[in-house]
């Protein structure tokens, strides 16, 4: 369907504008008037406020009026209208995310250009040196030692997340009784519920100290158990996809194994799960993505120091990660510094963007497949 | 299959074999449970059990536990029992032995001759006879021996007191030291986690029956240990701030009751602090961002769900909506400060944090309001057209009110979610540590109308506000210091506060599904 021949296209367009032709003469003239000059005067506030004119609101005043007016007078149209414009604030709000982060992340961008044979290339002294440091000469924005923080906490975290995650989803979609169901599905609700700057404080003033004297370390923060705690944050995300997706799977294909004498776990592993494999590989990527973006606990529990601990594998040290090197910079950064934090921002953004579209094609592939036709 | 049916009759004799089965699995559970009281610290691995170190009845147990593995799978093997056993234990059986004996190669080898080559190679020979002891011989041998074997040598390991309560060992390079009284309680618990299995496999019977009660053994100790988790979090939050919590509070009086720490604000002329001002800004903003993202969000799901034809546009919308919702809550605070604060004054602003918030809500809310949507019946539009309502009416007045309990639901878990982000209004709303009661925001008394553009202004909407997750934040930087009584009691109070009012809207959201799914199946 995406990749329709552009005839199609074509006459897409031509019968869309056909429609919207027959629709036109249809519909009353004073009612079209009513909702164009409601539509006009939205976007006219909306590009307003883009600028910052002091004016937007005289451009929402008569979006409001002429919406009410309509609302009393032409609800069906006014609705349809109305909801259509909601509908675009999703798109229009990853586009401005989009827009504006990449904007802001443009001077480091520049300042961190890196000639190579000639050419320069700019950002690349973000990515292939190691220096970070925002105040003495050499001013450098190095991020791979808060990618390599991030990439410690989220491989720890996804170790504790994904099997855990996994291995609950199986329980609640197939094992549970439906009465201990009722009662661990809210409670792993609650889990994702908790905020994570409470878990960053049990983990500041609990683990830390813990940690610290137990494993005799200078200072307390680890990428260990800053690791753990945010698997244990990504763990519902997990178990709730995961669980839809073993869900999913139609009860006649397990059916059709428990009648041939199979036991549940055979069933579960030679049916369940080869035809969720998919789902659940998307919820374990969401679950990445979580642990990724994952910002408190990181902030609060790590030294805040950005650093490669040596050597590259120690998981008893922690220092800096993506997010918490904007948590913890943004209230002091300014000019380029500032920008280098935006930049360390579109690299969150952009990893975790992929890593969501990707698990949603798995999952209409795995739709599309048990469904036999969407 | 006609095996599995005649062992199963056949078992009645086995009832001995079973019992003793039964009792392995359930000591690796008590070992287990004990294990982990060690490792929190609860209980010392130095104090005195029957006469001896915990640490060395926790070998004594393990090597009792180990035996009578081994035991279970050679009565098994000698057909002394009757069991279901299978020609071989199977590959995720084989490879988890294999990684495990590879580990304790690499580990035996590392004490008596240190260097990464002859590790690995020490690794390579266990790891083989690991394997080898698992794919090759029948299950019931397959799936005890590796197990039993491995716990016999911890037990030994305990027992003989060469890792016992004053063993330490100097990770070189890692500039970390691990102790007896870590180590030993992880000994513990993963050897009792691999005999239990193995026990519970010889329970079931081996083969298919006895894999199934294996698997359900740990899948069930997961679902157990992650309940207790988060019990033992909100236990741990209530106890630890319930102090803080009610400093001060007392029944009767002039008023009803009085709650200082609810209802005052910090800083010197407060006698109890308290976290009102964080308080009212996090309802302000709840509230802010309810009123952005709900109506935005439901309208949206209705024009998708109901207007729209499937198509490239409604796709395009999905994908959005599922890639706001999965944005790191870091970016939102990003995109806030870029976006809104320049066009708030410049400033951080209560405002500012209501609609990112709201932008962060509203994924949430479209999804959940969508499905609901979706949930509803084509017969209720169906009947409705029938009848000759047009459009816009069945759905204001058919489709909707089905719909409400579902995004009721998903409004309230959204609102529960945001109620305790820190990140966004970090970066977007600011507000002091420790606010006094006159930093609390004055929404509805704030508006103001002036004749110059734009018209409208409400000062309170445009201050930096704190809220409770915020002033969390700020007093753990500040080093959970200054200027009230006790700064450790009060972050704990305000943790608790937090946790409660999260929780409230998670409880509420959960009695609303729960109640209408009563009423639906009624």
């Amino acid at each position: 369907m995406a990749f329709a021949p552009q005839t199609d296209w074509r006459a897409g367009i031509e019968r869309q504008l056909t429609r919207t032709r027959e629709f036109v003469d249809e519909a009353d003239q004073a009612a079209l008037v009513v909702v164009l000059t409601s539509m006009g005067s939205l976007l006219t506030a909306f590009i307003g406020f883009l600028f910052a004119s002091a004016w937007t609101a005289v451009p929402l005043g008569v979006f409001l009026i002429t919406t009410g007016y309509g609302w009393v007078r032409y609800q069906s149209l006014i609705a349809r209208a109305v909801t259509f414009a909601m509908t675009t604030v999703t798109l229009i709000t990853l586009g401005l995310i989009v827009i504006f982060i990449i904007a802001e992340s443009i001077p480091v961008f520049q300042y961190e250009t890196v000639s190579v044979f000639g050419v320069s290339v700019p950002g690349l002294g973000m990515f292939a040196q190691t220096r970070w440091d925002a105040v003495t000469s050499p001013v450098r924005y190095s991020l791979v030692p808060m990618i390599h923080g991030t990439v410690m906490v989220t491989v720890i975290a996804t170790l504790v997340a994904a099997p855990l995650g996994v291995a609950v989803a199986l329980f609640i979609a197939e094992i549970a009784p439906p009465k201990v169901r009722e009662l661990v599905k809210p409670g792993i609700e609650v889990l994702a519920g908790i905020p994570s700057i409470v878990y960053g404080f049990i983990g500041f003033t609990v683990i830390n100290p813990w940690a610290s004297k137990e494993f005799a370390l200078n200072g307390g923060s680890t990428y260990l158990f800053v690791g753990m705690v945010v698997g244990l944050m990504a763990l519902p995300t997990v178990v709730s996809v995961a669980e839809d997706a073993l869900t999913s799977v139609p009860d006649v294909m397990k059916n059709g194994s428990l009648a041939l004498g199979a036991t549940d776990w055979q069933s579960m592993t030679s049916i369940t799960l080869p035809a969720a494999f998919s789902g659940v590989s998307a919820a374990v990527l969401l679950g990445v993505g979580r642990a990724i973006g994952e910002t408190m606990a990181a902030t609060v529990m790590l030294a805040g120091v950005p650093g490669i601990s040596k050597p590259l594998s120690n998981v008893f040290y922690g220092y800096e990660t993506l997010t918490s090197l904007i948590a913890n910079g943004y209230g002091s950064a300014h000019g380029t510094h500032l920008s280098a934090l935006f930049a360390a921002g579109v690299v969150l953004f952009v990893t975790v963007l992929c890593l969501s579209i990707l698990s949603q094609y798995i999952e209409a592939r795995m739709r599309r497949r048990l469904g036999g036709v969407e | 299959m006609s095996r599995a049916t005649k062992t199963a009759l056949v078992r009645g004799d086995s009832s001995m074999y079973e019992a003793a089965a039964a009792g392995a699995v359930g000591l690796s559970g008590v070992v287990f449970a004990v294990g982990l009281l060690a490792l929190l610290d609860i209980t010392a691995i130095e104090t005195l059990v029957a006469g001896v170190e915990l640490s060395v009845a926790f070998g004594a147990l393990l090597l009792l536990i180990g035996i009578s593995v081994v035991g279970f799978g050679v009565t098994s093997r000698i057909e002394y029992v009757e069991t279901g056993a299978q020609p071989s234990a199977g590959f995720v059986a084989a490879a988890a032995f294999t990684g495990i004996w590879f580990a304790v190669g690499m580990i035996l080898s590392g004490v008596v001759a240190p260097g990464i080559g002859v590790q690995i190679a020490a690794g390579a020979v266990f790891g083989g006879i690991g394997f080898g002891a698992t794919a090759f011989p029948r299950e019931d041998i397959g799936s005890t021996v590796p197990a039993g074997a491995l716990a016999v040598l911890c037990g030994v390991v305990l027992t003989s007191g060469i890792v016992g309560p004053d063993w330490e060992q100097v990770l070189t390079g890692y500039n970390a030291t691990l102790f007896g009284d870590t180590v030993v309680p992880g000994i513990v618990m993963f050897a009792s986690l691999v005999t239990g299995w193995s026990a519970a496999k010889a329970y079931g019977g081996f083969g298919a029956r006895g894999r199934n009660v294996g698997a359900y053994v740990l899948i069930y100790l997961v679902v157990l240990s992650i309940l207790a988790v988060l019990l033992g979090l909100i236990a741990f939050v209530t106890v630890k701030g319930l102090p803080g919590l009610f400093n001060g509070f007392s029944l009767g009086g002039e008023n009803l009751f009085s709650w200082p720490f609810l209802t005052n604000g910090a800083g010197l002329l407060a006698d109890i602090g308290g976290v009102f001002p964080a308080l009212m800004g996090t309802v302000w903003l709840v509230i802010g961002a309810v009123l952005f993202a709900v109506p935005t969000g439901v309208g949206a799901a209705i024009f998708l769900s109901e207007y729209a034809e499937q198509g490239r546009f409604t796709g395009l919308v999905e994908v959005a909506t599922n890639g706001l919702w999965s944005t790191p809550s870091i970016v939102f605070g990003l995109f806030g400060a870029a976006f809104l604060i320049p066009r708030f004054g410049n400033e951080k602003s209560l405002l500012a944090g209501m609609l990112t918030l709201g932008f962060m809500l509203l994924p949430l809310v479209l999804i959940t309001s969508r499905e609901a949507l979706l949930a509803v019946p084509d017969e209720y539009r169906d009947a409705s057209a029938a009848l000759g309502v047009s459009k816009w009416q069945t759905i204001r007045s058919v489709v909707l009110p089905a719909a409400i309990p579902g995004v009721t639901t998903g409004v309230i878990l959204g609102v529960g979610r945001i109620a305790g982000e820190t990140a966004p209004i970090l970066l977007t709303m600011g507000g002091g540590v420790l606010p006094a009661k006159s930093a609390a925001p004055n929404v509805l008394g704030g508006f103001q109308f002036t004749t110059s553009p734009p018209f409208v202004s409400n000062p309170a909407l445009l201050e930096a506000t704190s809220a409770l997750p915020y002033q969390l934040y700020a007093l753990i930087t500040a080093g959970l210091s200054g200027n009230i009584q006790n700064p450790q009691e009060y972050a704990w109070g305000l943790a608790l506060t937090l946790l409660l009012v999260v929780l409230l809207f998670y409880a509420i959201g959960i009695t609303t599904r729960y109640y209408f799914r009563q009423k639906l199946h009624q």
